[in-house]
């Protein structure tokens, strides 16, 4: 595996409680969840690698290069522009148009305005959003909010997407979509994908699941099975040997992969 | 409602430290607009006030065949460039009640001077001031019958048949009323303090709205924040009657303890306040205090018109309790809005120089009002315009924000755009102050009667000699009244056309000053010889041109203070709340700005797009108020237009500008704080 992001040795404290206790994780060009109950330091961990947080301890690298020591602004400028991110909720402006919601990323990166709608719209279409590239956040639904956060996730090209519960107001089968689409479109854009879950299910998805309990790494889960590395999906996450996932029921066919405008370039 | 009452107290309470910030920034809000309220209260009162003790200086003849008490006679007399108001009074039935501020009846013989007249009289030389008082000086005036605590006034009695008591009207009804027999001495309030308080009420109308619109907007503000709070009451089932007693008993609560603050506020401010000159002086503190009356009535209104604006600003939640969880995009203002204000345009050439004060008031309130309506329409017109042609983000999110909420966006500009309507309206109307000060103020002028000119001239001449004033005497005009004519100073140092007073005398043709320009005044030597000269012609003093343009000057001196004061008000009111709307800005958008803050947006384009968010409609709508301001001046325009209040005008535009910008940026900071630390959950 060629290492895109690793985190080593990673340690923060918030006053007198330790969130993470040298935590190590190196992620390459695969989906990664990480999990554990709340309170456990999962969020932290992503907080840390996305460099959003400078660690207490440890160190941070993007492609071999140090993030943890980087200024804010440096770091600011990496989250734009080699990270993408998509949350549970309020993470779309809502006074702004879809379309260009997913533009402002491109926009914030020096793209001129046509043009970064002009890309913006491309996804709009495999999303299955089109005809929505006109509608506010606000008239969208929860599930169609998540999938214009993952296209704007994914619109500058990023190394890395970072999710923290990217289904965790969403209902069973839209989760399962968005997080179909999700892995698929990080995939189909040679972007690796660090998802932060408390739920099985959706760790299912990604290609191996990391567990984190207390601040520390318990074990590294197996990869996921069934499934070949060039993304071809076979229509759900594998939930047991013989058992058929909760949402095997609601994959939908051609994979996603083949018309994502990131696919092709 | 107790339940409820209690309640919204805890849910104050515990709204955390930004929530507590919020409602912080809402009684600060409140407090500053209570403040400014109770001024604009205080200023009425005070000028009515004024006008109720300078009353009993205004006789006003007894009725026929009613019994005169008394003989009432009023002068103005000058000190330097002051006025004197001198009083005589002859008593006619015993037993009367005496004028006010004066503990009895004044007996012929006897004076009352006002503390500052009695200062003044001591501190400089008796021939320029107290030799004109050679009566015995009996007490002192009190203050209830002063215009103001430096205004100087001698009361003097007389024996009714004294010739200031049987004096015929003075030449010039400006500077004195002739001898009135009166049934008591209440008076009429003058002309000019019924001027002052129709101007007052003016300003009181161009103080006032902005102060409610302000009022309002910290309403809203309070409710902004609480939105997603009460939608979730709601939602689990709080009727909408709760969900409004909650929601106005929480704005009361802050409003009250904020309107408290800013009546303490305004109390500490009074001693300031009464240093402020008006029509010659400054004012008792007690002038300044709206009494318990008018302080409760604003203590209690105030809460009260927070909560009905925050009850309005909930309309939509109660409705749809989905109405604030989701965002939609929101209808369009209505045109409705902008009619409103032409309607109310229409009205402005309707006025004239000759209406009513009321009417006025009345017509610049809803010109006011109607600019407050028709404000967010055309801030979501200038959003649409924004985001259509924005090449940046920070454009972009400017533009959308503006369509987005342009009550919020209006919210943060109306302060600057209302002053801008003042800065137009007054600035285009103050007279031009060229055109008075240059007025001759060495040469006094008396008027005598014809038949005494020569022996009045001769006497002049040796009370003037008597004084050691050097000054040229002689008699102009013709017909039955002629005016004597003193030109202090001219023997002295005049050269050649300098006459000395014993020679300079019958049939000179070169008036005084004549060919060599106003003449500038020893003005201890016109006050030696103005007091020299006193009594001369009873009942009349002399008086030099600057004397008689003193009206005017004060006046014009009275336009500028006024329009300081009312602006500076409008200044305070528009950048407090520019500064409150955008913290609160940044705090109601604070999930946001974090997330996309920690997507890597850099905080110079967040603040860039807030400052596009406030200036670009500043711009507009501060330049759209200033040109109605102007032509709600039009018709009252008199004279040419004036430099001076244009400069005025430019200046506060520059301020209103720089103000809002600056309070726009003193929030950039907790832009920082509510986003420095994007992943607060140590989850």
């Amino acid at each position: 595996m060629n290492v895109v992001l690793e985190g080593s040795g990673l340690v923060k404290r918030f006053g007198p409680a330790v969130a993470l206790a040298g935590v190590g994780l190196a992620v390459g060009g695969e989906a990664v969840a990480i999990m554990g109950p709340s309170g456990s330091g999962k969020s932290t961990l992503l907080h840390c690698l996305a460099g959003i947080m400078k660690p207490d301890g440890g160190e941070v690298r993007l492609l071999g290069q140090r993030v943890d020591t980087m200024r804010e602004r440096e770091r600011s400028a990496l989250r734009r522009t080699r990270f993408g991110f998509v949350f549970q909720f309020g993470q779309l402006l809502p006074e702004l148009p879809a379309e260009e919601n997913v533009a402002l990323p491109l926009m914030l990166g020096g793209v001129r305005r046509g043009e970064a709608v002009r890309r913006a719209r491309e996804w709009f279409g495999p999303l299955g959003l089109g005809g929505m590239e006109g509608r506010r956040p606000g008239e969208l639904s929860g599930g169609q909010a998540q999938r214009v956060a993952i296209a704007r996730a994914l619109v500058t090209r990023p190394a890395v997407v970072f999710a923290d519960e990217p289904t965790g107001a969403l209902d069973q089968a839209t989760g399962h979509d968005t997080m179909r689409l999700l892995v698929e479109a990080t995939r189909g854009n040679d972007a690796s994908l660090v998802v932060v879950t408390h739920d099985p299910q959706v760790a299912r998805w990604c290609d191996r699941t990391v567990e984190v309990r207390d601040g520390r790494v318990l074990a590294g889960g197996p990869a996921r099975d069934g499934r070949d590395r060039d993304g071809r999906d076979r229509g759900g996450p594998h939930a047991g040997p013989g058992a058929p996932g909760p949402y095997a029921g609601h994959a939908q066919g051609e994979p996603v992969t083949q018309v994502l405008p990131g696919a092709d370039r | 409602m107790s339940g409820t009452l209690a309640l919204s107290w805890r849910l104050l309470r515990g709204g955390g430290r930004r929530g507590l910030l919020g409602a912080g920034l809402t009684a600060v809000a409140v407090a500053v607009s209570t403040m400014l309220l109770l001024f604009a209260v205080s200023a009425n009162a005070a000028f009515q006030g004024r006008a109720d003790r300078e009353a009993w200086r205004n006789p006003v003849a007894a009725g026929e065949g009613t019994a005169a008490a008394a003989v009432q006679a009023v002068r103005r007399d000058y000190v330097r460039d002051r006025y004197v108001t001198v009083v005589d009074v002859a008593v006619l039935k015993p037993g009367t009640a005496p004028p006010p501020g004066l503990d009895r009846l004044p007996e012929p013989g006897e004076v009352w001077f006002s503390p500052a007249l009695a200062e003044l009289a001591r501190g400089l030389p008796a021939g320029e001031l107290a030799d004109r008082f050679p009566e015995r000086i009996a007490g002192t005036v009190g203050d209830e019958a002063l215009v103001h605590p430096g205004e100087l006034v001698a009361v003097r009695g007389q024996a009714p048949d004294s010739p200031v008591m049987t004096a015929v009207a003075a030449a010039d009804p400006r500077t004195g009323t002739a001898p009135k027999r009166v049934a008591g001495f209440t008076g009429s309030p003058t002309p000019d303090a019924q001027a002052y308080q129709a101007l007052a009420l003016i300003a009181t109308v161009l103080m006032v709205v902005p102060l409610l619109v302000f009022g309002g907007a910290a309403a809203r503000l309070t409710v902004a924040r609480r939105d997603q709070r009460l939608a979730a009451l709601r939602l689990v089932g709080a009727t909408p009657g709760q969900v409004v007693a909650m929601t106005a008993a929480e704005a009361m609560i802050t409003a009250a303890g904020g309107a408290l603050a800013g009546a303490v506020l305004y109390g500490l401010l009074i001693p300031v306040l009464t240093r402020i000159e008006i029509a010659g002086g400054p004012w008792f503190a007690s002038d300044l205090w709206p009494g318990v009356p008018y302080t409760s009535a604003v203590l209690a209104a105030v809460p009260l018109l927070v909560g009905l604006s925050a009850v309005v600003g909930l309309r939509r939640i109660v409705v749809s309790p989905l109405g604030v969880a989701r965002r939609e995009t929101p209808p369009a203002m209505r045109f409705v809005r902008v009619l409103a204000l032409l309607a109310a345009l229409a009205a402005v050439p309707a006025l004239g120089a000759g209406a009513a004060a009321g009417v006025v008031a009345v017509v610049l309130g809803l010109v006011f009002l109607a600019i407050n309506l028709a404000g967010p329409w055309v801030v979501g017109m200038i959003g649409r315009i924004t985001a259509r042609t924005a090449r940046g983000p920070a454009g972009l999110l400017a533009g959308r924000r503006l369509t987005d909420d342009p009550r919020a966006a209006w919210r943060t500009v109306s302060g600057v755009a209302m002053t801008g309507f003042v800065a137009g309206f007054i600035g285009f109307l103050s007279p031009a102050s060229g055109l008075l000060g240059d007025a001759d103020a060495a040469t006094l002028r008396l008027s005598v009667p014809a038949a005494q000119a020569s022996r009045l001239t001769a006497e002049a001449r040796e009370r003037l000699s008597a004084a050691d004033v050097a000054a040229r005497v002689e008699v102009t005009g013709e017909g039955g009244r002629r005016i004597l004519a003193v030109a202090v100073g001219k023997a002295a140092g005049d050269g050649g056309k300098a006459a000395r007073e014993d020679d300079g005398t019958s049939g000179g043709p070169a008036r005084a000053g004549g060919g060599a320009g106003p003449a500038r005044a020893d003005a201890a030597a016109v006050d030696r010889a103005r007091t020299a000269l006193d009594g001369l012609v009873p009942g009349r003093g002399a008086t030099t041109a600057a004397d008689e343009d003193l009206p005017g000057v004060l006046l014009l001196a009275d336009i500028g203070t006024g329009t300081v004061v009312v602006l500076t008000v409008s200044f305070l009111v528009a950048v407090v709340s520019a500064g409150i709307t955008a913290a609160s800005s940044v705090l109601d958008r604070r999930q946001t700005y974090a997330l996309l803050r920690l997507a890597g947006t850099p905080l110079k384009v967040l603040d860039r797009a807030r400052r596009a968010e406030t200036l670009i409609p500043l711009a507009v709508m501060g330049g759209g108020s200033i040109a109605v301001g102007v032509f709600c001046a039009l018709p009252f325009s008199v004279s040419a237009v004036n430099a001076g209040g244009m400069a005025v005008l430019l200046v506060c535009v520059a301020l209103g500008f720089a103000g809002v910008a600056g309070a726009g940026a003193a929030s950039a900071p907790l832009l920082r704080s509510v986003t420095a630390d994007p992943a607060p959950r140590p989850d």
